[in-house]
């Protein structure tokens, strides 16, 4: 199980089939400890750890197959709402579910946030409108007045 | 006897070439001035990549003092909410329906159409080589076609259509290497004023609409002793100088960013520096939309960007013709 989690965070464990796992650590116990520490390790090792290229997107694939794994209000909470008797603890477990999902989606966010710092963008593809305003307004050809001003600076409603 | 006759040939057909690219510059010369002195009204389209607009143009100097309004036609906007371009002398003010407000933005501008050559063509002596071409009809009148063409490969060719009685500029084509027309911008109807008149300038007033000036969110310059000092341009492409250097504030970024213009009298570029700060994604590469070049990198923590309506190896060469100082520990 261990294996599994740490595989998990990685990126090298397919969520969608990682429901055992997060019932597990939220169950609590030497699981939960386990989350916790790899969590912890990650967040000291943060800038050098990577997960696994396709980490996020298999996550945003399984919030978008599978919203219920993720979302506390939906599936896991409904699944959970109908064990109930078997787990007296279900409030709590929700609130766990919420935990886990949270923890999922920053994890997520702060990849993405690093992978923005680090990788260049084609300018195609993030066209620097104020430069091509500032340029056109400051250096004029004769005809920017009319033209580009208008599209750059009030896309059309 | 006979090598002489021919030498004599030679240079006769020499010195007339040289006259006629003398004759050529002087066409020129009027076609610059004819634009700023004259009064007249018509309606200009300008071309660009996928973009198309009809103005209206109405110009008069009044003893010395230019006027003109420019009434767009076509962009988008509902009836009675054109945008309008006033301009006296170099001073520019383009008012426009934003919304439930109008906005009065204060601008800048020398060459504007059909002004769009300079009248001192030194520098564009320098890089371009003039030349006849046939004689056309645009927007009814009789136009004497010149060709701008320049000297190596850091600038577009200018084709001119120049009227053949009053030496007003009608019609002018920006075109590549490779002969593809980029930008056009001419008269589809163009008339000589004969009063003097001057109750057409003055915008339009919505009394229904409140009016402001500036828009908070335009880029805007900010002192110019606050530019960095940090940087040079090495080598620049040949026949392109300084002609403005200032600080822009740009909505979003937390510091100015430095502008430099250049320009070979009638092209011009632009160059933008801005520090790298955290969480900016550095932009690279290169792009080409309708007649612009622009071209991104990223240098000892710099966001470089250099944009212009000049071939793709100009906006390269500026790019790459910047060095940065090494900061000092002191400093």
């Amino acid at each position: 199980m261990k294996d599994q989690l740490s595989a998990l965070i990685d990126g090298e464990f397919d969520i969608e089939h990682a429901e055992h796992l997060v019932t597990s650590v939220k169950s609590g116990g030497e699981l939960k400890t386990c989350w916790a520490h790899y969590h912890l390790i990650g967040d000291a090792m943060r800038g050098g750890m990577q997960m696994s290229q396709d980490f996020s997107i298999r996550v945003m694939n399984a919030l978008e197959s599978e919203p219920t794994v993720l979302a506390p209000n939906s599936q896991v909470v409904t699944q959970i709402l109908t064990k109930k008797s078997i787990y007296k603890t279900a409030k709590l477990w929700s609130v766990a579910a919420s935990a886990a999902a949270v923890m999922f989606v920053s994890v997520m966010v702060s990849q993405f946030n690093q992978a923005e710092e680090l990788t260049p963008v084609a300018i195609a593809q993030s066209l620097p409108t104020e430069y091509l305003q500032a340029h056109q307004a400051a250096a004029p050809n004769g005809v920017v007045y009319y033209i580009q001003t208008a599209d750059v600076t009030e896309p059309r409603q | 006897m006979l090598l002489r006759l021919a030498s004599a040939l030679l240079l006769s057909a020499f010195s007339l070439s040289s006259l006629a690219e003398d004759d050529a510059w002087l066409v020129l010369q009027k076609t610059a001035h004819a634009a700023r002195e004259l009064n007249y009204q018509g309606v200009f389209v300008y071309q660009n990549g996928k973009q198309t607009r009809s103005v209206q143009i109405t110009h008069m100097n009044n003893n010395g003092q230019e006027m003109a309004r420019n009434v767009v036609l076509d962009n988008g906007v509902q009836a009675g909410q054109q945008r309008e371009v006033y301009s006296q002398g170099n001073n520019v003010v383009i008012v426009r329906p934003k919304h439930q407000k109008v906005v009065i933005e204060k601008r800048r501008g020398q060459n504007l159409f059909p002004a769009m050559l300079p009248t001192d063509l030194i520098a564009i002596k320098a890089s371009y080589t003039a030349h006849f071409g046939a004689l056309e009809q645009v927007a009814g009148r009789a136009a004497q076609v010149l060709d701008l063409v320049p000297n190596d490969a850091f600038r577009y060719s200018y084709r001119i259509w120049s009227d053949t009685e009053f030496g007003l500029l009608l019609k002018m084509t920006l075109i590549d290497n490779k002969n593809q027309a980029l930008e056009q911008i001419g008269f589809t109807q163009i008339s000589m004023l004969n009063s003097q008149d001057a109750n057409w300038f003055q915008p339009k007033i919505d009394v229904t609409k409140s009016y402001e000036m500036e828009d908070k969110t335009a880029v805007s310059p900010v002192n110019s002793s606050r530019v960095y000092a940090n940087w040079m341009v090495n080598d620049l492409p040949a026949g392109y100088t300084k002609v403005d250097h200032r600080a822009l504030l740009v909505p979003g970024k937390a510091v100015p960013v430095d502008q430099m213009i250049f320009s070979d009298g009638i092209a011009s570029v632009s160059l933008f520096i801005e520090p790298m700060t955290k969480g900016m994604r550095p932009k690279m590469g290169h792009m080409l939309i309708g007649s612009t070049n622009i071209c991104a990198n990223v240098m000892d923590g710099y966001q470089i960007t250099v944009v212009g309506e000049v071939p793709e190896i100009t906006v390269m060469q500026i790019a790459k013709a910047i060095t940065f100082k090494k900061q000092t520990a002191s400093k």
